[in-house]
Parts: C-alpha cells; structure tokens; sequence
C-alpha cells in the first residue's frame, strides 16, 4: 500500500457533485479504472475521517479504509466502468461492504473474488405484507415477538425446526426456492417476487465440501446471529403512493414483516473453503492483486467456474432459509390472529440479495456486454421495464429493501434508469457500520441499549443480549442518510418508510 | 410517405398532388385507375373520365369505390392513400420476384406473411373454408366494422382482431369474468418515462407496454397455477418444534 500524507492523498480525490466523489487513478497502483463513492455531508465526514486515520503515523492492523479498498478494487484485471462505492460502504475482508464491482465476462483475464461476494452469502431481505393495522398488532406485540421467536430459531449455534436429511439439503441446494415450493412451504407468488425467481440455475452441490453441507443441515430455517433480524414494522411514511399500491402498501399503519438473514455458516465454509483454492490459482496464473484479502480467481477457471458454482448453491440455501421462515412466520401470525395466512394477505413484496455475483447484461460505452457483477453490501436496483423483475414491478421499478438497524427504521426504494446507467443497477442495502464490533462492545452497555428500544415502545426478543451492542443504532451510520443519499443521486427512488414495533434477533 | 408512394408507382408529379384541390384529387384517381389499377375495362371508365364535369365525375367516383371495396374512409388523404396502397399491391403482385433481389430483409417478411396464411387455410375448420373467398372476406369485414376494428389490408390479421375482442368482450367466458376491483393504477403515474417532451412518442408507447405487462401477466398466472397444481401432489409441509434450538 502506498503511504502519503492525508493532504497528498486529497489531491486524488474529486467532489464531482453533493453527493459523489471520483478516486482517480495513481490513487492506488494499477487501478485499471477510476474509483467513485456516494455520500451526503455527513457521511463525507465519516469517509475522510477513516482515511486520515490510517494516514496516521503507526496506524496499522484492522481493515483498510473504505476509499483504499475501492480502490485497490478498481485495479484488480477485467474490472469495466467504475470500482462504485455505495453509501452506507465500510470496510470488510477485500472488498469494502458497499462496494460493487463488474467484470467483462469476455476478457478471458477477469476474475472473480470470494471478498466481493462476502462471507454471507446471498444474504438478504425479505419482506412480507399484511392486512393487519398498527392498531392491531400493537396490543399483541409481546405475544407475537414471543411467537415469532419460538417458531424461528435465532442465535449462534441454533437449529431450525423443519426436517431434513442430507438428501433434502442436497435437493434443497440445486433447486432453491423450487424446493420449497414442491415441499409446500412457500405460495407459488412468492417465487415470482423473489430475485432470480429464488433460484439461481447454475448451482452444483458437488462441488460444495462435504463440512460446508454438514454445517448447513441443521441451521436451515433459522435466522442466525449478528445483524441478521426479523421484524414486525409498521408503516410510517409513503413517499410514492402509485408505486407502494403496487406493492400492496395502501396506508400509513399497514403492519409488514421484515426478514433479513443469508446462508448461515454454509455460505461462510463455501467462502473460506474458495479462498484456499483461489490463493493457489493466482500463483499459478501470475494474478497480482494490491491486497491479499482480494483473493481472486480467473472467472474461466476451474476455481472461478468452481467457486460460481458452490456459491450458486449457497445463495439457493439462502433463499430455501429465508422462504423456511416465510413460512414460519405465516403459522405464527396465523395462530395468533386465528385465522389463515391467505386471509391476511401475507404476500412477499420482495425478496433481494445484498451479497452476490451475478452474470448480467449491461450497455457500458454504449456497448451492450456480458459482465459478472460482483454485490457486496449492496441491491440490484433494476429500473422500470427491464426482463428480469416481476411483471407486477415493471411500472415502477424494481423493489429494494434496506434494512435499518435495530430500533431504527427501514425503507422500500426502487430502481432508476440513472442508477442503470450510473452504478450498474445497483443501490445502498442498509445502514453500514460506523463503528467496528469490538469498538461498539467497548464503547455500549447492553443493558441501557435494551432499555433504549423499551422506551420506544418496541418489543424485542433476542438470544444473546450481551451482544445487542454490535447492532446498537450508535454503532451505525443513520440510515437514513444512507437512503437520502441514494434518492437525491438517482440512483434508487424512495417509496416507503417503515419503524419497528418488534423485533427478534440472534 | 403519399408522395414516396406515388413516385415508386412512377407518377409524373408526386410533388405537386395538392389535397385541398378536388380536381387535382379527381385527375390522381384516374391517374392511378389507368396506369395502375386497371380494375375497369378502358370503355368502364368514362365517367372517372369526366375531369371537367365534376358532378358525373363524383358519381363514377363513388361506384369505383364500391367496386373497389374500398373501406368507408371519410377523408381524401385516407382515401388516396389506400388506393395507393393497393395500386403499389397489384403492382408487387404482378411480378414479386422482380423485387426479391431489393431487399431482402423486405421479401423475407413477405414470405412469412405468405406461409403464415397458408397455415391458416389449413387449420380453419379443417380447410372446409376458403379463407380467401369473396364471401368469406366480406363477412370478416362486416364483423370488424360491426365491433370498430380498424381496418388492415390483411383481413386474416383483422379477424385476429375481432377473435381477440369476442373472445375478452362478448364470448360466454368474458361475462363470467368477475370484474377487476382494486385501485386503478393512472396510466401516466409509472415510475418509467419514455420521452417527457414528445407525446406523439410517449402515449402509444405507454399502450404498447401496458399490453405487453397484461400479456406477461397472463403468462405468470398460468405459470403459478400450474406450480400450484403441482403442489396439490407433492406439498407436505413438516415442522418439528423438538428439532429447534436457540443459540447462546
């Protein structure tokens, strides 16, 4: 890594707008394209205040800063367009979580890289409507976050309550969402809303390692720890009305349900197990990358082709998990409402995938070209009218959740032409850290961040609560800010806004 | 476009066909009569001859048109036009391989209109009728000025049209379709914008989307009801609460 001083570093640097920066060239050695970042004011603050950090004499050890690891993505080889980061990006292993990148599929040089994707595989949000009224809900909160935690087991370590043998998983795992739909668990609608129809076609259990499928049999079904979530929210703002009716939003109040979880420790064996295997092929195929943590693999590679495959499969056990609890949660609200989940409309809205590599088709310099995009930390937001969203969505744009943290709130956007044209279709997935998990455990107490989300009125049950800290509000930026920014750029278009009035959580 | 088409006919002065002048309209028909259309014999058309006695004119004009089977049209222009149209046919006709060489992509669609048609004589009540007989045509025609369909030279594409309409507006299913409740959703309020500053351009591609959302539509239903189907055979949905088990 190179090391400047802070004022030097600015000089590579551009504000091109409010709420876009350039990292140009030279920032970082290699870099094949120009690195951009999205943020407001605030969040400006926050970037440039990490990268002074490690500019510090003696700063070492932890992640690079955000703009660093843009940038150091920027030179890995078939990179096309721009290395973008997102605005709620921190850092992460290689890529920085909120940073998206697309490869040329036909440059036989590009590659492919586990740290773009994630350890979380395919982890994602899905959420869920009703007919039900805050009015409702709220006297029933406590039995229902009660009922929610009983049915979906949550924390490190927990193990789902749906039967499976090693064969169902290995079914499970090349057929997805189809799975579930042949098992019963999910409606055939809720396949149509869901990001590759719930299934990504490419996937081959065979080439998943045996301890990856043994780690993931018991933990279909369950949540998971960390900021993985599900909630009971409330909607509290429509910002479009046309496009929330389409979605089923008619008013303020509706009471909806938010799942935020991935593929548990399958998807974090099929990411480790990939790293091994790629560090090997990059000394075999001269692979220079600026970090070591950018371990890559050419996507026409046994390894590339390999690691496509099993990740393929880990974003089918997402999906199969998240549909799992679809279902769940429908028995809980139909026990407690005493009814069916059909009489209260629990329709899935959406579902996407905030942690994934996908082969799409993209126009780049007025081209239409065939490129592997890597996701991490960030939405596909595809605009109005393009082949694959629902056909309900075509007038307006793709749905995207992002999650809020715990006790915040949580938004519905949908995708823009700019956004198409600008990021390749993609957006913001969530708030975004501002401090690590270690510095907010040092810095929060448990007990006052649970009496916090009581005064708010918000019901939360959650199995480690000595851990409740990592995911405080303070611990992250303001969510808010992450999803202004995004409007007043272009790149996605604020639809809903929805609070919390229940929550449970690993 | 007027003008293209008349000079590809080889009219002396496509230029200077003015619209507004009856008389000018009056010399183009029998321009095109003569030299193109030839739908009389030579002594037949006297009367279309009469350029200087517009009254006996106008009667041979209205009679050629009934002769030609023409569409009601109103206007001179849509008149003009089709019968342009329809002297560029004749004269395509006379001798289509004499325009293969021009353009293929051109030729290439006509060949599939023909074997399009051909398919469609065949599966028509198992060939027991001839979709290219004079009574057949008219009774296709009748229907389509009876349910407004426009009109379109191929009457096999017009008696699509019609199929279509009976089949969502009249036919026994259509009356049984309960009607679509919910919200409208207003036709410009979509977050998609085809051209802001040009609605000539906007409008009728909003309409084409809309029927390729509706066809979509239909398509996925079909798809969700076939996986429910499926479903009804294969779905058992197990839980097993003793399985469960809350982490730390």
């Amino acid at each position: 890594m190179v090391v400047r001083p802070y004022v030097e570093e600015l000089k590579y640097l551009e504000k091109i707008n409010d709420n876009c920066w350039r990292i140009k060239k030279g920032f970082q050695p290699n870099m094949n394209v120009d690195g951009v970042f999205y943020v407001n004011s605030r969040l400006e603050r926050l970037m440039l205040e990490e990268l002074k950090n490690s500019c510090r004499p003696g700063a070492v050890g932890g992640f690079l800063p955000g703009v660093k690891q843009i940038a150091n993505v920027a030179a890995l080889p078939g990179i096309v367009g721009r290395s973008i980061g997102l605005p709620d990006i921190h850092s992460g292993y290689g890529f920085a979580i909120g940073n998206m990148a697309a490869f040329d599929m036909d440059d036989p040089l590009s590659v492919v890289s586990p740290g773009g994707v994630g350890f979380d595989i395919n982890c994602g949000v899905r959420l869920l409507r009703t007919n039900l009224f805050e009015k409702d809900v709220q006297p029933l909160k406590e039995q229902l976050a009660q009922s929610l935690f009983d049915h979906i087991p949550v924390g490190v370590g927990s193990k789902g309550i749906i039967p499976m043998n090693a064969r169902d998983l290995e079914e499970a795992l090349e057929m997805g969402m189809d799975w579930s739909l042949r098992e019963g668990y999910v409606w055939a609608e809720d396949k149509e809303h869901c990001e590759e129809y719930g299934r990504m076609l490419n996937a081959d259990p065979a080439k998943v390692s045996m301890r990856a499928k043994k780690r993931g049999l018991p933990q279909l079904g369950t949540l998971g720890a960390g900021n993985h979530y599900a909630e009971i929210q409330v909607v509290d703002e429509i910002y479009d009305k046309w496009s929330a009716s389409k979605m089923g939003i008619e008013e303020k109040g509706q009471v909806v349900v938010m799942i935020h979880s991935g593929s548990r420790g399958f998807g974090h064996q099929v990411a480790t197990d990939a790293l091994v295997e790629m560090e090997k092929a990059m000394k075999r195929d001269k692979i220079e990358t600026n970090d070591r943590q950018l371990a890559c693999a050419r996507i026409n590679s046994t390894e590339g082709q390999d690691y496509l495959k099993a990740m393929a499969a880990a974003a089918n056990f997402a999906w199969v998990n998240r549909s799992s609890m679809t279902f769940l949660t429908r028995q809980a609200f139909a026990k407690m409402f005493n009814t069916t989940p059909d009489d209260l409309d629990m329709h899935v809205i959406y579902d996407v995938s905030h942690n994934i590599a996908k082969v799409e088709n993209h126009i780049v310099d007025g081209k239409e070209r065939k490129l592997l995009v890597h996701r991490k930390g960030s939405t596909r937001a595809f605009p109005p009218h393009h082949p694959l969203i629902p056909v309900d969505y075509q007038l307006t744009g793709q749905p995207v959740l992002v999650g809020g943290t715990m006790g915040t709130c949580s938004y519905v956007l949908t995708g823009t032409e700019r956004g198409m044209q600008e990021t390749f279709g993609s957006t913001c997935h969530g708030a975004g850290r501002a401090l690590s998990r270690a510095k907010s455990r040092r810095n929060l107490d448990y007990k006052e961040v649970l009496e916090k989300l009581d005064q708010m009125g918000i019901a939360i049950r959650v199995a480690s609560p000595k851990l409740v800290m990592e995911e405080a509000p303070e611990a992250y930026k303001d969510v808010t800010d992450v999803v202004d920014t995004c409007h007043a750029a272009g790149i996605s278009k604020k639809c809903i806004k929805m609070r919390p009035i229940a929550v449970i959580k690993g | 476009m007027l003008k293209q088409k008349l000079e590809a006919l080889g009219h002396p002065t496509p230029c200077d066909v003015a619209l507004s002048n009856r008389k000018e309209f009056a010399s183009t028909v029998l321009w095109l009569e003569d030299q193109k259309i030839r739908f009389y014999t030579i002594d037949d058309r006297e009367k279309l001859r009469n350029l200087d006695n517009m009254l006996v004119w106008e009667e041979g004009y209205k009679q050629y048109c009934i002769d030609l089977n023409m569409p009601p049209y109103e206007t001179q222009l849509e008149q003009l036009t089709w019968m342009v149209g329809h002297a560029i046919r004749l004269e395509f006709l006379d001798d289509p391989a004499q325009y293969e060489s021009i353009n293929s992509q051109a030729t290439g669609q006509i060949k599939n209109n023909g074997s399009l048609s051909q398919q469609k004589t065949q599966t028509l009540f198992n060939g027991k009728i001839n979709v290219n007989d004079k009574e057949f045509i008219d009774g296709v025609r009748l229907l389509a000025t009876k349910l407004k369909v426009p009109y379109h030279p191929n009457h096999l594409l017009q008696l699509e049209a019609v199929a279509r309409i009976v089949h969502e507006r009249v036919g026994p299913t259509a009356s049984q379709k309960t009607a679509v409740t919910g919200t409208p959703f207003p036709f410009d309020k979509g977050n998609d914008v085809v051209s802001a500053n040009d609605p000539a351009l906007d409008y009728p591609m909003r309409i084409l989307r809309l029927l390729q959302i509706q066809s979509l539509r239909q398509l996925q239903t079909k798809i969700n009801e076939t996986i429910v189907a499926v479903q009804n055979l294969t779905a058992n949905p197990k839980t097993d609460t003793k399985l469960g088990k809350v982490g730390r």
